[in-house]
């Protein structure tokens, strides 16, 4: 037995007025640093492809996002945190990637403003990018306990309902698709910010129901189960994924949200019977959604055979296909892919659903296969942070996090390379999108607070907290 | 050749090479961190942190590592002694099973509770949550790995 430190209010209240020591991190450093020439070497072969000039590609561009990654690690660096140190450099190439990918694209593809001071595709994006270091960086340093997220789990799952219910009524139908909530001049994607206030939700109800859901006192023909009214959410989570599908018209988020939700039923139980009646579940429902709705039969037709309709309704994954076909194993190089046939895109929506298709065409197998690994190192490392948290809640929260992004981007790279009926979700990191980069980098930034060693201690339970505790005393 | 073609070729593949190079250098960062939590003693499968004792004894903040089996009471020979007067002599076990803990109450009189509730016989203990015995509340924590 050993006995730790004394924790008084007094020593805590010392501890955060203890003059704040800078502290190296050279791991990150190092990285962040190889991340950089990388990128600067992309920037150079880019401007190469393009018009055959030796020089960097929107040398400013890349700058002020290099200088951005450079501000938000000495920051870290500043505060003293003991945090991860391999999360930012990997995403930071992620997103610098995606700044030479949109940089490249035909810059009309989206603009902000008008006239002569209008921001092309590739400005806008390094704006969100810039922003989204701003927030993961924030975080991580603010973020000291979790009391906020653990404390009202049921608040964010209603803030979950009433934004998808607001999408569900007012969501503005773009390409068939209800996705987009527009609020006077600000408009976003709530199904990403949803996927994190749900793997929070999700942390919650699982720490404090985990013993609950270990019993097993229920049986449903060879599968042992815990109690049914523990069941409840599982079939709830099922009813809106389905609602998700049938509404929204979003596959994607349907299959990702449901994913994230049985692996972590999985990863706090560790009973397999659970997650068997999910998959039945899933079935039925994928089955059962097919036969009913024209607009998930035609994505599964696509997937099956997207040459039946070359020119129409199979054109994307099509071109999709000759992209990386092209590609090959090398690729063409940055900056000599096809951005125009014809005066058109190749692919539709290639910044936003196929950016992987482009990088493939570009960087070839061998640059999909690295970039895929990047997310296979984001994944790692939520993993492990989740596997030396403190207790349960943070353990399912880093876990949950970090699948909620490998997940996604499996599932748009599977949608990309036709192993998957494509759904619309982002690349996480690399799609053009503020939504979709903002939300990512709050996971970031939390999975970065978690990472802390020396985070002040989880807060008791709900029950012995707050109203709940004194009216419990009174009537005691 | 042309030497432009071959300069653009040659700048092309060191992207490539780089983004390897850097998925080198993380995978080498990743296993040095992997193997320096293998490397560390075989850690305890669990700590108790009392969270509050009026009485004193066990002090409040302090950490016990458990073993598999670990008694609580009052008694001398329980092995976290907790001196108070609502706890029996020989009042509660913690017992690792499996992958997860349980707590047993041994007939005690004023019962073990966790989360608040009253343990009826045995119950599942979860990282995080808290036992009650007596007047004193201990929080069960994963033991700290660094």
């Amino acid at each position: 037995m050993t006995i730790a430190r004394r924790r008084s209010p007094w020593i805590a209240l010392l501890r955060v007025l203890r003059p704040i020591r800078p502290r190296p991190r050279w791991t990150e450093a190092r990285l962040l640093a190889l991340a950089a020439i990388a990128l600067l070497v992309g920037s150079l072969s880019l401007r190469l492809g393009v018009d055959g000039q030796f020089g960097l590609a929107d040398a400013r561009g890349l700058g002020i996002y290099l200088g951005a990654l450079l501000i938000a690690h000495f920051a870290q660096v500043l505060a003293g945190r003991r945090s991860d140190e391999i999360l930012l450099p990997v995403v930071g190439l992620l997103g610098g990637i995606s700044l030479l990918l949109m940089e490249r694209l035909p810059q009309n593809l989206v603009t902000l403003g008008e006239g002569e001071s209008a921001l092309g595709l590739g400005d806008v994006q390094l704006i969100w990018l810039v922003l989204a270091i701003a927030v993961a960086t924030t975080l991580a340093i603010v973020v000291r306990s979790d009391a906020w997220l653990r404390r009202y789990k049921y608040t964010w799952a209603a803030v979950g309902i009433a934004l998808l219910l607001l999408t569900f009524i007012f969501g503005a139908d773009v390409a068939g698709q209800r996705l987009t909530l527009r609020l006077g001049p600000i408009s976003g994607q709530p199904s990403e910010l949803l996927k994190v206030i749900l793997v929070v939700f999700l942390a919650g109800y699982l720490s404090e129901n985990r013993p609950l859901l270990i019993e097993q006192d229920s049986r449903l023909g060879p599968l042992r189960l815990p109690p049914l009214p523990y069941l409840a959410p599982m079939v709830a989570m099922w009813a809106i994924a389905l609602g998700i599908v049938v509404v929204q018209r979003d596959l994607g988020a349907a299959l990702l949200f449901f994913a994230v939700f049985l692996a972590l039923t999985y990863a706090a139980t560790g009973r397999l019977s659970l997650v068997i009646i999910g998959l039945a579940l899933f079935l039925a429902g994928s089955a059962l959604m097919a036969n009913l709705f024209e607009h998930v039969r035609d994505r599964v037709d696509i997937w099956l055979d997207p040459f039946a309709d070359p020119l129409g309704s199979g054109y994307q994954v099509v071109q999709s296909l000759h992209a990386f076909a092209r590609g090959g194993l090398l690729g063409t190089g940055l900056g000599n892919g096809l951005p125009m046939v014809g005066g058109r895109l190749p692919i539709p929506e290639v910044h936003t659903d196929f950016p992987l298709a482009a990088l493939g065409e570009e960087l070839g197998l061998v640059g999909v296969i690295a970039i895929l690994g990047l997310y296979f190192v984001v994944i790692q490392r939520g993993l492990r942070i989740g596997a030396s948290a403190a207790d349960d809640f943070r353990a399912i929260l880093a876990t949950g996090l970090a699948l909620v992004v490998g997940v996604q981007a499996f599932i748009i790279a599977a949608g990309n390379l036709k192993v998957l009926p494509l759904t619309g979700v982002t690349l996480p990191f690399v799609s053009y999108g503020g939504s979709s980069l903002l939300a990512n980098a709050v996971v970031v930034g939390l999975l970065l607070a978690l990472s802390d060693r020396g985070v002040e201690p989880p807060p008791p339970p709900s029950e012995a907290t707050g109203w709940r505790r004194r009216f419990r005393r009174a009537s005691a | 050749m042309d030497p432009l073609l071959l300069v653009i070729w040659i700048v092309r593949l060191s992207f490539l090479a780089l983004l390897y190079l850097f998925l080198a250098r993380v995978v080498g960062s990743l296993l040095r961190d992997l193997r320096a939590a293998a490397r560390e003693p075989a850690t305890s499968p669990g700590r108790l942190i009392v969270v509050e004792s009026p009485a004193g004894e066990p002090r409040e903040g302090r950490s016990f590592d458990l073993d598999a089996i670990t008694t609580l009471g009052r008694d001398v020979n329980n092995a976290i002694v907790i001196d108070d007067p609502f706890a029996s002599s020989e009042h509660a076990v913690l017992t690792f099973r499996g992958r997860s803990w349980y707590v047993e109450d041994l007939g005690s009189t004023n019962g073990t509770f966790v989360n608040g509730r009253a343990v009826a016989a045995v119950a599942p203990l979860g990282f995080g949550d808290e036992v009650s015995i007596g007047q004193v509340r201990l929080r069960l924590e994963r033991a700290r790995s660094s």
